[in-house]
């Protein structure tokens, strides 16, 4: 068979001369057929039926052939397919009219109605398929690229305006050379790079850059400088689109002025230019802070520049939020939490005009709540955890403590990028990265790392494209990327594609080399280079990036989005690089930054509202701040407020007491390696003496996972089944000078081998003010099986018990509780603790990435985490004892009191209405806990309106 | 059993309340500029994958592709120790394994072996990092998060049974060694939290995590899910904003109501089982993860893992006492295993359902890595052994390891790839890679080779740059004999 496959491939070249037929015979048949209505000129009928029998022959044949041009050559695509079907609906249908018009004609249809519909339908098809074949040669912008409003390829229209511009003059000037070299080399970028870049080396060819330019491909040179006759590429592009070795191929050919310049390139000594070719947009990295412009009414210059803003867009300003939504936003804003009910009432009878600001600046003063608030942001954008990755190895590092005391100091931006880039050992985990052992991909090292998340965090450029290959979204090239992270690098790098070594070495310069140098000798003197480079006011491109992230943060959406993506156009471009600029004569001062957006007009209109979620992507019009969800913090720390703490222990502690007690539990082993212990009970014992001296108190702290028995000195003393909670017995009357013992009984519950410890303390006071700790720690003893005889007592012989094991920290924390300072009331701010299910389901980024803009859509896995999480339902339980101790059996009270602390307002009577009838005159546990399960998930609480 | 519905009968029976529900996808973060290019849709071969883990290596020369028998004596020599255990028979002629795996296969005439699956290369082995190269084809670290394959499965063909979880994960727990590691893969990812693994640690404990909270009966449950809806309805305080994210909270909550509250959430209900079947799965929790297993394949899971569980130095991570461990570990899953497709091939779910038994890399007595790249020796073993603890597979060997497969459209019988008979036991015909066996589920699943999303301008694929190619020698090869039959016309 295979002999005969020309013969196939043959005939199916006839297809582009033959479907010419069925066009011609068919429209002009619909033609004259339209001519016929009404039955005039009956002389016409005869050809008619001839040309739609012809045409109908002819349609059924182009068909066929095409379907053999399609199998034998090699044609393939979204485009031929859909040529393909129209063509053979052509077909059937151009069929089925011929046999509709022999049925009209024999009688058999009452009249020609159904064949005349047939006929159009045909020649609706006949267009379409002759449409998208025509696409197939001569390339799909073919017929809109004649039109003069189109611009949906990339802007030609410099080229055109060169090309007219050397046309008439002889000599050409090196500027000109310049331009022209840019301009052709962006015509390869948009027609040949898809085939010809470093990445995808069709024919070997190469058009991304000089070296490959000039070297050509595998049949050789493609350019001779001065003749474009000679040169291979200049007459593979000037081919006719039919030729089978036009260029570029499928289907696409390039505009005649496209030609033209290539050949006056050429012409010209294919000169080369230094520049860099901009392919893709790239936002100017100054700033030029707009003029304000003239406003009747609006003072506040955000306000200023968004009167411009609404007027250019048709819009009047709606009217500002009344103060509970105020009041609740801006504290959610500044401080991550809710204000109480008695704050609100303030607020609302405060009759000062300006109490609004007056606010801000006393939530900005609030700097522990603001740090902790804040620290959330920072981390994510910063990639900041207390657990993760590599932290096993010492890969990674953390910089929470720096992060802490500079968000306390509210230290200028400026200031703060600097300690980033160019660190001291408490900020250095930033650009550390996370290192894996092992090998890891080129792209992934720590140094590529650096660049990566500076460029992202800081920059909002995106690198990590380009730190593979040359980048497809942004103009940036791998040795940009490779000279970005030599920055970091001890010793130089070599360049590697797709994790293949290039032979090349990088040099070291920042990704903007026109703010300055970076070179240097040693990578210490070259960060202190790059901070000082990097936070120039002329990099534009900082200070827009952070300006960009707090409105974002406050608004809901960034005047750019993807806030990591700051060559997008803004939707106001004034009013980013206003703000910008301001931040920058402010001082660099975060906190005006967020006074400056918080204090306008424009935070305080009421969220705006949007059918669909994709008017908030492309074409975005402001109209208002983004409704926001509670960020799983922002959640968490909420219903500590309002229910029952959530946390009780922190990840990180800034009051930073170092503990001395550890948690402890019987070493449990299996094949000599330790394991997890074993569900059941355990038995502790620690032995102490004490002088003779008169104890003024003793003071015990304990916390067991899962539960306890406590002995002093035999006597049965507390017992607690929830680590959470740190009891305290007085203990004193228990002790005795001399030889004393604490006796434990723990036991560790569940199913299946889970954590478990015992954390102890005591602080023995004498009356000399001398003071006694007894920890829980290494020292003491324990034993798996019930101990016989009174193993509580001092007496009792534990020399063949075993030795615990320390269970260190990290699976509960540290217990804000566990001091001796006494009650301090506070419970665990979610920014502090560490990730944790629940957290993660509401949306806490695991920060193995930087993360810049969180999920905030509700999910079914954390619908589930909040409908029958044991966490939460816990919580809730707990509250609704705590509710119930406070409030008795004042069901009136209990509503009034949820609604007021959660949703900041009293209930309305149908609501009141509502929860009494789930409460009743005797309110239960489990009542009181549902109504707060249904208070705490409910729009009006979960968003920030 | 009157709970052996077939998936049919079960979508029968959805309300189409609940079906709704479902059929609302949830969209993602609202600039993660993700699109799937439009790849066409492949047919598929299986509805359900259930990934039988093997945590913490397991030496294929003790396992599935036993080499020469060397019994412990005092004084024998490391080098001679290939294997620790003789040889049996399966069900297949002349496929052996390693004794102590009878089980299995008596049921090796249901399925197919790849001999020679070769772990990548990263330098100095570390479990959780071959693992999270195992389960996302991505090795860490990346730039943006990399989904597993679950995660993958889920996003791309959605629940199979709207009441159930499209991606399971079971046996693993989070309090162990390594656990930031564990969970850097179990984890969907930038595909979102949506797709994230359901987690049930114990599977005797799989029915607390979709039923309503303990304690609370089904009426109060239903009671407060009312007064809820009654609350959100008669709440005048959210009209501005947009409707859609109130919607989208409102619906997931439904959603999650729906889910807890159905009858079908029985299926999670271990005690449901007959007591022989459920004593004949029980080695732990292993075996009943496969008994869960089993339960959710027959009733519309998607994708199941069930975890060995990675603990450092435990389960198949044996770095002394390898004889003995192996031969515990081989009384773990051998009988559950074998009861799992058995119980599918008769209940005719096994066509529909593909299972993959696999580990992250293999083990040796001698050879650290692979042979030619040099890593340091994690464990040392003596030359001439003189306590039978040394006596085993304790070194990690990453140039060969095996991959059992069944059901799902997987040729029966078929023995594919071997490895050499001698040390190093590399493979030496038919190298396998990951990309192939992730491309090899996907093909089952009828997901395209080249599905991919945009994230950060990064087009992600399921295996690297979209390369990975499926074995089509698994499926029988349709290719190769359509090749056959139409050879004239090439």
């Amino acid at each position: 068979m295979e002999d005969f496959n020309w013969i196939f491939q043959f005939l199916g070249r006839f297809h582009p001369l033959l479907v010419h037929f069925p066009i011609g015979l068919l429209v002009v048949a619909l033609f004259l057929e339209l001519l016929t209505l009404g039955g005039k000129r009956p002389g016409l009928r005869e050809g008619i039926h001839w040309m739609v029998y012809l045409g109908a022959g002819f349609a059924v044949l182009s068909a066929v052939l095409g379907w053999l041009l399609r199998t034998q050559d090699d044609y393939s695509g979204e485009l031929v397919d859909n040529h393909q079907y129209v063509g053979v609906a052509t077909a059937v249908f151009a069929f089925i009219t011929a046999i509709l018009l022999q049925r009209t004609l024999n009688g058999k249809l009452p009249d020609s109605r159904t064949y005349r519909s047939g006929l159009i339908i045909t020649v609706l098809l006949l267009a379409v398929a002759g449409h998208l074949g025509a696409s197939l040669t001569h390339g799909e912008d073919y017929l809109s690229s004649a039109l003069p409003f189109n611009n949906s390829a990339y802007d030609h229209s410099k080229g055109i305006a060169l090309l007219a511009e050397l046309k008439n003059t002889d000599s050409i000037s090196d500027a000109q050379q310049d331009e022209l070299n840019l301009e052709v080399r962006a015509i390869f970028a948009h027609n040949c790079y898809q085939c010809h870049s470093e990445n995808k080396q069709k024919g070997e060819l190469v058009l991304e850059n000089k070296e490959g330019v000039f070297k050509g491909g595998e049949s050789g040179v493609v350019i001779v400088a001065g003749k474009p006759a000679e040169s291979e590429l200049y007459k593979r592009i000037s081919l006719s689109p039919n030729d089978d070795d036009v260029m570029p191929k499928k289907g696409k050919v390039l505009k005649d002025t496209e030609i033209a310049l290539v050949k006056l390139w050429i012409k010209n000594g294919a000169h080369w230019s230094d520049q860099a070719l901009k392919v893709f947009p790239e936002a100017e990295l100054a700033l030029v802070k707009p003029e304000l412009p003239e406003s009747g009414n609006e003072l506040h210059p955000v306000d200023r520049l968004m009167d411009a803003y609404f007027r250019n867009h048709g819009l009047d300003w709606p009217q500002v939020v009344d103060d509970r939504i105020f009041i609740r936003r801006a504290y959610l804003d500044i401080v991550g939490l809710l204000p109480t009910p008695e704050k609100i009432t303030e607020f609302q009878k405060d009759t000062n005009p300006n109490k609004r600001e007056a606010l801000i600046n006393t939530l900005l003063g609030d700097t522990h709540n603001y740090t902790q608030h804040w620290l959330s942001f920072w981390n994510d954008l910063l990639r900041n955890d207390y657990s993760g990755t590599g932290f096993i190895t010492g890969g990674r590092k953390q910089i929470t403590d720096w992060l802490y005391t500079s968000l306390e100091a509210n230290k200028p931006y400026d200031v703060l990028v600097k300690e980033l880039v160019n660190p001291t050992d408490v900020s250095e985990g930033f650009i550390k990265g996370i290192e894996w052992r092992g090998v890891v991909n080129a792209s992934q090292r720590t140094e590529m790392q650096a660049a990566q998340n500076i460029g992202q965090s800081l920059l909002g450029v995106n690198v990590k494209c380009a730190s593979c290959h040359n980048s497809f979204v942004s103009n940036l090239t791998l040795e940009q990327s490779y000279d970005f992270a030599s920055i970091f690098a001890d010793s130089v790098l070599e360049l590697n594609r797709c994790d293949k070594p290039l032979g090349k070495m990088a040099k070291v310069n920042f990704l903007y080399p026109e703010l300055g140098d970076v070179e240097a000798a040693s990578v210490k003197e070259r960060l202190s280079k790059l901070s000082e480079v990097m936070v120039k006011p002329e990099n534009g491109r900082l200070y827009r990036t952070i300006t960009n992230r707090f409105w974002q943060r406050l608004m809901g959406r960034g005047i750019i989005e993807p806030v990591d993506e700051m060559d997008n156009e803004p939707w106001n471009g004034d009013l980013l690089d206003w703000l910008a600029a301001d931040f920058i004569d402010a001082g660099y001062d975060l906190k005006q930054l967020i006074k400056r957006i918080m204090t306008s007009k424009t935070y305080q209109l009421p969220t705006a509202h949007y059918g669909k979620q994709s008017e908030m992507k492309s074409n975005y019009v402001f109209e208002g701040p983004i409704l926001r969800r509670l960020s799983a913090e922002q959640f968490s720390d909420a219903v500590s407020q309002v229910i029952s703490p959530v946390y009780s222990a922190v990840a990180y502690n800034p009051n930073g007491e170092e503990l001395s007690a550890k948690r402890i539990w019987h070493p449990e082993m299996k094949f000599d390696r330790n394991v997890l212990p074993e569900p059941g009970k355990r038995y502790f014992r620690k032995t102490f003496t004490l002088p003779n001296r008169i104890i003024e108190s003793a003071q015990v702290l304990i916390s067991v996972d899962h539960s306890y028995v406590l002995y002093v000195n035999g006597e049965n003393v507390s017992k607690g089944s929830d680590w959470k909670k740190v009891d305290k017995p007085e203990v004193s009357q228990f002790l005795k000078t001399g030889r004393n013992t604490i006796a434990i009984e723990g036991e560790n519950e569940g199913s299946m081998a889970n954590p478990a410890g015992i954390l102890f303390s005591m602080e023995i006071r004498y009356d000399t003010g001398e003071r006694i700790r007894v920890d829980s720690d290494e020292s003491w003893k324990s034993l798996a099986d019930a101990p016989t005889g009174r193993w509580t007592s001092i007496e009792f012989n534990d020399t063949s018990w075993r030795e615990v094991r320390n269970y260190g920290t990290s699976n509960w924390g540290e217990l804000v509780d566990f001091s001796f300072e006494g009650q301090n009331g506070e419970f665990a701010r979610a920014s502090l603790v560490q990730q944790h299910p629940f957290m993660k389901a509401l949306g806490r980024p695991s920060r193995e990435n930087v993360t810049t803009s969180r999920d905030d859509q509700a999910t079914l896995l954390q619908a589930l985490e909040l409908t029958n999480g044991e966490f939460f339902n816990h919580v809730l339980e707990e509250g609704a004892g705590l509710w119930l101790e406070r409030y008795g059996d004042d069901s009136e009270a209990i509503i009034t009191e949820l609604y007021r602390k959660s949703l900041g307002r009293e209930p309305t009577a149908d609501e009141r209405g509502i929860l009494l009838a789930v409460l009743g005159d005797e309110p239960k546990r489990e009542a009181v806990q549902d109504i707060f399960w249904s208070t705490l998930l409910l729009p009006e609480f979960q968003f920030i309106n | 059993m009157d709970t052996q519905n077939t998936r049919r009968d079960f979508i029968k029976k959805m309300t189409a309340a609940s079906l709704a529900a479902s059929a609302t996808s949830i969209p993602m973060a609202s600039f993660l500029s993700s699109c799937s290019t439009s790849v066409p849709k492949i047919p598929s071969t299986a509805d359900t994958v259930i990934l039988l883990w093997m945590a913490g290596g397991m030496a294929h020369t003790e396992t599935f592709d036993p080499k020469a028998y060397v019994p412990y004596e005092k004084g024998v020599e490391s080098k001679r120790v290939l294997s620790t255990f003789p040889k049996i028979p399966t069900a297949v002629d002349g496929l052996e394994f390693s004794k102590g795996l009878e089980s299995i296969g008596s049921v090796m005439d249901k399925g197919a072996i790849i001999r020679s699956y070769k772990s990548a290369d990263l330098g100095h082995i570390l479990h959780t990092r071959h693992q999270y190269h195992w389960h996302t084809c991505y090795e860490p670290p990346q730039s943006v998060q990399a989904p597993h394959i679950g995660a993958w499965i889920a996003k791309e063909l959605g629940p199979a049974n709207p009441v159930i979880p499209p991606f399971i994960a079971m046996g693993q727990r989070f309090t162990v060694g390594e656990a930031e590691e564990l969970k850097a893969f179990h984890s969907a990812g930038f595909l979102g939290t949506e797709y994230g693994p359901f987690l049930i640690p114990d599977p005797s404990g799989g029915l607390e995590s979709v039923r309503p909270p303990q304690g609370m009966s089904i009426k109060r449950f239903e009671a407060r899910y009312k007064l809820y809806k009654e609350l959100a309805h008669t709440s005048k305080h959210m009209e501005s904003g947009s409707d859609y994210q109130r919607k989208s909270l409102m619906r997931s909550m439904e959603q999650s109501y729906r889910l807890l509250n159905s009858p079908e959430a029985k299926v999670f209900d271990l005690s449901e089982e007959p007591k022989e079947v459920y004593d004949t799965y029980n080695t732990g929790r292993f075996g009943l993860g496969c008994l869960l297993a089993k339960r959710l394949a027959m009733n519309g899971g998607r994708f199941i893992s069930v975890s060995t569980e990675y603990e450092p130095f435990l389960g198949w991570d044996t770095h002394e006492n390898g004889h003995t461990r192996a031969e515990k570990m081989k009384e773990m899953i051998d009988r559950p295993i074998a009861q799992l497709i058995k119980d599918l091939d008769e209940s005719g779910h096994l066509d529909r359902t593909l299972i993959v038994l696999a580990s992250e890399f293999s083990r040796d007595a001698i050879m650290e890595g692979r042979p030619g790249e040099q890593v340091k020796d994690q464990v040392d073993q003596p030359d001439i052994i003189e306590d039978e603890k040394f006596y085993g597979m304790h070194r990690h060997f990453t140039d060969g390891s095996s991959i059992l497969l069944w059901g799902g459209g997987i040729e029966k019988g078929l023995v594919y790839g071997k490895t050499a008979d001698e040390r190093p036991c590399s493979s030496i015909e038919n190298p396998v890679v990951i990309d192939q066996v992730h491309q090899s589920i996907y093909h089952a699943m009828g997901i395209h080779p080249e599905t991919q999303y945009t994230i950060e301008g990064r087009p992600f694929y399921t295996t690297p740059d979209g390369h990975g190619k499926p074995i089509l020698d698994l499926f029988g090869n349709p290719l190769k004999k359509d090749t056959k039959k139409s050879s004239g016309f090439t």
